[in-house]
């Protein structure tokens, strides 16, 4: 069989393009926050999220350890035979595809909204499609090397965005804590969670790691490290925004326009909006990647490559007439979405590891038979 | 699919191509066979092989005491030494001989005393080809040619016009040495051999190129650099199949691995120190024979942002700069576009006494920002192009018409707005920060998109075009080395010589990807210390102790 992606990556490449990957929504939409009505507990929510996360990714670690070389796509195949297996697997490039699709609008929405009004929103998007196109054709190895750096770029970036404001911040906004109830964190918990199973990638990306057995750890990090940058996020624009919180559109592109150091050091929104390009191609490059490799693998097609383009198309059509509008887009992923993908990590995993139970046991009777 | 089928078809088209140049015996090829046993045969097919040309000198002298043997004594005028011919060659023959033999001697004898004991040069070879005595004499080689023998004499008297060794032009150091390479190719290596006086400094020759065959040699140091890499270069050099190689640059279009890319993927350099400081990284050098440019690969994007100075200067300094270079070319890349995005959509990223300032000077502009500046950079083009090829009694007055009537009156009569002339005067500087030029020049050529997108797009296109640029540059490949290591990828123990340089006690290892093979390059713990105080409280200084 004909190798489809011959790339390797470093555990730090893989942590680093799933922070990315978990990352960019933020410095969109903080849909956490324009989803709940009382806002200065979100961030417990993104710890809670964070939390639940962890198994769920050593889940997916080890069940990819236990076939080496072989994507999620190709071992649901194993695990489930073909029909259920191939099944499962189009439901994932689908929850795969759609990201991209929510991306993708998103983006556009958030320049035309912030920036360049009169533009029209396709302009935006086709050009993010064909620079991520660019970057999957060229494999993954190309899309982790700059995934590395840019997730310097955005630490930095998202660091600076949090911390410069301190002028505007009263942390008295964050108290009383929880004066709602438990009951008022689950919408912005399941929200979390929706964007957290994103991080069903990792079955496509562990088989091309240097050293697969680091991508537990690694995957934990990746999980701790986008909890802090999220909690840190609705922290501080708690802090500064109060309880209107969640009425901002681009709440955290509002934050960076409140920087204003001695009154040289400001508008760095351009730079905010820069990284969250980058970030948003990157993140486009690489469900583009795991796409068209998952629909080559399904079908047994001899190269991937040639799918990157036509899918790129196919985003950009779809995004434009999936939404009306920014808010729908908002309210879909706190929602809908969210509930859908946690459904169809749910049932995946559950799927998985029912039949690798049932296989184990059939084996060690055959061995005991035998 | 589309580009598939095309590139298919491209393919086929071009292998065709070059069955049909065989064919077609294209490049005219050489006799074959072995010599004559008679001198005249002999000298008819060198008369002929080289049919007009003036330069050709067939002397006979004879062997011996009258009546002798007819020896032909053969050579281009100009490529040897001819003193050192008669001195050598003639004189032995003609002279010397006749004091000696006394007897008749057979050809064959006379070929062993030649061999043994008359010709005075070190470098004789003994050749029987007709094909390998015409290239040796069309080489700069005398031919010794004895009557009844099909075997003749080559000896190395090369002695030419040259230039001498020079101050390299396109990179100039202020610390540092002064000597650039030559167009010959023996000074270049004798350069390089001054420099690593050690038997591992190995320096294969080839020939490239069917009629013009030109010397090519691949140095390195056997046992650090990646014997993969080296043998991929010899492979890479060996499929060349052409008629002829005049610069370096023809070489490195057939070498590199990204022909379509305008970004330069291996280095070329007239620094011998550069050459052998990539030497000492586990780098391999090519050099050719009529240029003074070497060629260093596999090389990184860095490397063509790095000058030797950096190694030689204090490293707090080199770093300084380093960071300086790299702001710079930024500058150069992105800096119109910058302002042309900020001017026609972005207005409110810049603060509104600058705002009110560039909206003042741009009042009576007729062009949208766009196209002043691509208007302006061409017209910078031109100028600085012309400045590289005009006469050099010519330069005040290109300078005068530039500066004055170009920069000042298109100002004046409202053309270009004052701003944009700062704008592409600072990039245009910028670009010269560069210390490659064939870096420089792809960046000259990558800012037109750039301004192109920007004023199509605004801030969001000038991230695009970086995008692209900055994926394609990390999908680049030299001789297997990633092009952005180590930057993309990151690679931790290599950003010593990177975006700064750490001093040199510092920097223990050669570069992973092309010293990993002898990744160590010196003692750890060189940083120099003060003396350890001694027991009775004196410090001691170089082990020289003070007497008491």
């Amino acid at each position: 069989m004909t190798v489809l992606e011959g790339g390797k990556i470093s555990a730090r490449q893989f942590m680093a393009v799933l922070i990315v990957l978990r990352t960019v929504p933020v410095t969109l939409v903080f849909s956490l926050i324009s989803n709940v009505n009382h806002v200065q507990d979100v961030w417990i929510a993104v710890i809670i999220g964070a939390a639940i996360t962890i198994p769920f990714v050593i889940l997916v670690t080890k069940l990819s350890l236990r076939f080496p070389g072989k994507t999620i796509i190709e071992y649901s195949q194993i695990l489930l035979g073909p029909v259920i297996g191939r099944l499962l697997s189009l439901i994932i490039l689908w929850c795969f595809l759609c990201t991209s699709i929510d991306i993708t609008r998103g983006l556009g929405e958030a320049y035309v909204i912030a920036i360049m009004p009169e533009t029209p929103i396709f302009a935006f998007m086709i050009m993010l499609a064909i620079m991520s196109c660019y970057a999957a054709r060229s494999g993954l190895e190309v899309i982790c090397r700059l995934g590395e750096d840019v997730f310097y770029v955005l630490v930095f970036v998202l660091l600076l965005t949090y911390v410069l404001p301190y002028n505007a911040m009263r942390f008295e906004n964050l108290r009383p804590i929880l004066t709602w109830g438990v009951s008022n964190l689950v919408p912005p918990t399941v929200a979390n969670l929706g964007y957290y199973s994103q991080f069903l990638i990792i079955g496509m990306l562990v088989p091309y790691l240097s050293k697969p057995e680091d991508s537990t750890k690694y995957a934990i990090y990746a999980v701790l490290i986008s909890g802090a940058l999220m909690a840190l996020a609705a922290v501080a624009l708690v802090a500064v925004f109060g309880p209107t919180a969640n009425s901002w559109t681009l709440p955290l592109f509002s934050l960076s326009r409140m920087i204003s150091l001695g009154e040289f050091f400001e508008r760095i929104e351009a730079a905010v909006m820069a990284a969250w390009t980058l970030s948003t191609g990157i993140k486009l490059a690489l469900l583009l990647w795991a796409v068209s490799l998952g629909i080559a693998q399904l079908f047994n097609l001899k190269a991937f490559e040639h799918l990157v383009y036509p899918l790129g198309a196919v985003i950009v059509s779809l995004s434009l007439s999936f939404f009306e509008s920014m808010v729908e887009l908002e309210d879909f992923l706190a929602k809908a979405s969210a509930m859908a993908s946690i459904l169809v990590v749910g049932v995946t995993l559950l799927l998985l590891y029912a039949a690798l139970g049932v296989r184990t046991v059939i084996y060690r009777r055959k061995g005991g038979s035998g | 699919m589309a580009l598939g089928m095309l590139s298919r078809v491209l393919r086929r088209l071009l292998s065709r191509q070059r069955t049909d140049i065989r064919a077609q015996g294209a490049c005219p090829s050489s006799p074959h066979g072995i010599l004559s046993k008679r001198l005249r045969e002999n000298e008819a097919l060198i008369r002929g092989a080289f049919g007009e040309s003036c330069d050709l000198i067939i002397r006979e002298v004879r062997f011996g005491i009258s009546p002798g043997i007819a020896v032909l004594v053969v050579h281009i005028d100009g490529l040897v030494d001819t003193a050192l011919v008669s001195e050598a060659v003639i004189k032995p023959i003609g002279v010397t001989s006749g004091l000696l033999e006394l007897e008749r001697l057979s050809s064959a004898q006379v070929q062993d005393r030649l061999k043994d004991r008359l010709i005075l040069l070190s470098d004789v070879k003994q050749v029987s080809g007709k094909a390998d005595l015409l290239n040796c004499i069309a080489g700069g080689k005398c031919a010794i040619i004895v009557d009844g023998s099909s075997e003749a004499f080559v000896c190395d008297v090369r002695g030419f016009e040259k230039r001498g060794i020079e101050e390299p032009q396109s990179e100039v150091v202020i610390r540092g040495p002064r000597e650039g390479f030559s167009e010959v190719l023996r000074i270049n290596t004798t350069l390089l051999r001054r420099r690593i006086r050690d038997p591992r400094l190995w320096i294969q020759e080839f020939t490239v190129g069917r009629v013009s065959r030109t010397q090519v040699a691949i140095a390195y140091i056997k046992g650090i650099a990646n014997d993969k890499v080296v043998q991929e270069a010899r492979d890479r050099i060996a499929r060349i199949d052409v008629d002829s190689i005049q610069e370096s640059g023809e070489l490195e279009e057939y070498l590199e691995d990204a022909p379509f890319s305008p970004f330069p993927t291996i280095l070329r350099t007239e620094r011998p120190d550069r050459v052998t400081g990539a030497l000492f990284e586990g780098r391999i050098a090519i050099l050719t024979d009529g240029t003074p440019f070497a060629l260093i690969a596999p090389v990184t994007f860095l490397m063509f942002l790095t000058s030797p100075e950096d190694y030689y200067e204090r490293f707090f300094i080199a770093s300084a700069v380093r960071l300086l270079r790299y702001a710079s070319s930024f500058i150069a890349l992105l800096l119109p576009a910058l302002y042309v995005a900020v001017t026609t959509f972005h207005q409110e990223m810049l603060p509104t006494p600058l705002v009110l300032a560039i909206a003042a000077q741009r009042e009576g502009v007729p062009f949208p920002a766009v196209f002043e500046a691509l208007l302006m950079e061409v017209a910078f083009e031109i100028l600085r192009e012309a400045a590289v090829r005009l006469p050099k009694i010519y330069g005040p007055a290109i300078s005068i018409v530039g500066v004055l009537i170009l920069g000042e009156a298109a100002v004046r009569a409202g053309l270009v707005s004052s701003a944009m002339i700062i704008v592409v005067a600072l990039t245009a500087i910028a670009s010269f920060v560069t210390p490659i030029f064939s870096l420089s020049i792809a960046v000259r050529l990558l800012r037109f998109p750039m301004i192109l997108l920007a004023g199509t797009l605004g801030l969001f296109g000038v991230v695009f075009g970086f995008s692209v640029v900055g994926i394609h540059l990390s999908s680049l490949r030299s001789f297997g080395v990633p092009f952005l290591e180590p930057i993309a990828p990151v690679v931790l123990s290599d950003l010593k010589d990177a975006l700064i340089r750490l001093p040199w006690w510092a920097m223990d290892t050669r570069p992973q990807f092309t010293g990993g093979q002898n990744l160590r390059r010196q003692s750890r713990g060189l940083m120099p210390r003060p003396p350890k105080p001694q027991a009775d409280g004196t410090r001691s200084t170089n082990g020289k102790k003070g007497s008491r």
